[in-house]
């Protein structure tokens, strides 16, 4: 199962900005990110995060595969 | 009466308020800087009837909605981190009013100011290893014959176990020697959890999430260095996604 060259997957669109995957988005803007405590004073540690993304992105990814974009 | 709100995006410093013309931010509405003792937040109106305490929540779990927020946030950031150095915030940061902004970007001025030092000229590259599925022996793992006496069954299954379990420990040493050559070679770094197979589709075991930040023009030079570390450990995969903006590293120093 050798190749010749390093097998890198450089994935990435040619657009002037990448489509992140989903996936690696919510992990970045709902778990890292400046975190400046709003007036609207839902928590958003209260909601369950892995729920919330394991539902969108079980969606999103089934959604990717019937369109053949993987 | 619909009330509304001010949505924070990201805090930069050092740009004029037409800077930030021609960027648009949710519901539409273009968004604009609130300044502040040197900085200044990049933010825009919502309707509190979608963002307010009673919505929020419910609209968080909302598929669909958190696909499109989160890709409208990520829409203001990118194109802000092309003319600014730029801190994003998080998703979901709301205040009533523009005074509420101004109150934050006083309260946490010197975190945002070091976060700023930290990222401005940098961006943000996802590292990512995955190990292969591990090959099951020819014979099958549980299926024996009658012929097969039972030691040689319990031997063979427990031989395919270790060979198992190697594998795994082989590739987490490989996927902690990949993270320490690359964080030796960047300004910063950060592990962040795997992601599960079910989320991303992925085969084989994600035994890296590594996000880094390195200096603009130096983002060839960190393609280079991961393409030798795939040469050196064939039995990873490693992937490559950036320049981002920097996400992972624009956290403020809590005490």
């Amino acid at each position: 199962m050798s190749h010749s060259s390093p097998e890198v997957l450089r994935t990435g669109v040619q657009s002037p900005h990448e489509q992140i995957a989903l996936v690696d988005l919510l992990d970045r803007l709902l778990g890292a990110g400046v975190v400046l405590a709003g007036d609207i004073t839902i928590s958003i540690a209260g909601i369950d995060l892995v729920e919330v993304k394991l539902h969108a992105l079980i969606m999103s990814v089934r959604e990717d595969m019937a369109g053949g974009r993987r | 009466m619909n009330e509304s709100g001010t949505y924070l995006y990201a805090v930069t410093r050092g740009i004029s308020p037409d800077r930030v013309d021609g960027i648009v931010g949710l519901g539409g509405d273009r968004v604009r800087l609130v300044e502040h003792q040197g900085l200044a937040a990049v933010v825009g109106t919502v309707d509190l009837a979608e963002f307010g305490d009673d919505a929020l929540p419910k609209n968080l779990e909302d598929l669909a909605w958190l696909e499109r927020v989160a890709r409208a946030h990520d829409a203001v950031i990118q194109q802000l981190a092309d003319r600014a150095v730029t801190a994003p915030l998080r998703l979901a940061t709301i205040v009533f009013d523009d005074a509420g902004v101004r109150e934050r970007l006083e309260t946490w001025h010197d975190g945002l100011v070091l976060a700023l030092d930290r990222v401005e000229g940098r961006r943000e590259w996802s590292v990512k290893a995955y190990s292969e599925p591990v090959q099951e022996s020819q014979e099958g793992s549980t299926r024996s014959d009658s012929t097969e006496s039972g030691t040689s069954y319990l031997k063979r299954r427990r031989a395919e176990t270790a060979h198992r379990e190697d594998a795994a420990q082989t590739a987490a040493r490989v996927a902690d020697e990949v993270h320490t050559r690359l964080a030796s070679f960047v300004v910063a770094s950060r592990r962040l959890p795997p992601q599960d197979h079910r989320l991303t589709g992925h085969e084989g075991t994600m035994t890296l999430n590594g996000a880094y930040l390195v200096d603009e023009a130096r983002g060839d030079e960190l393609q280079s260095v991961v393409a030798n570390l795939a040469a050196d450990f064939p039995g990873a995969r490693l992937e490559v996604n950036g320049p981002w903006p920097p996400y992972s590293f624009a956290t403020l120093e809590t005490e």
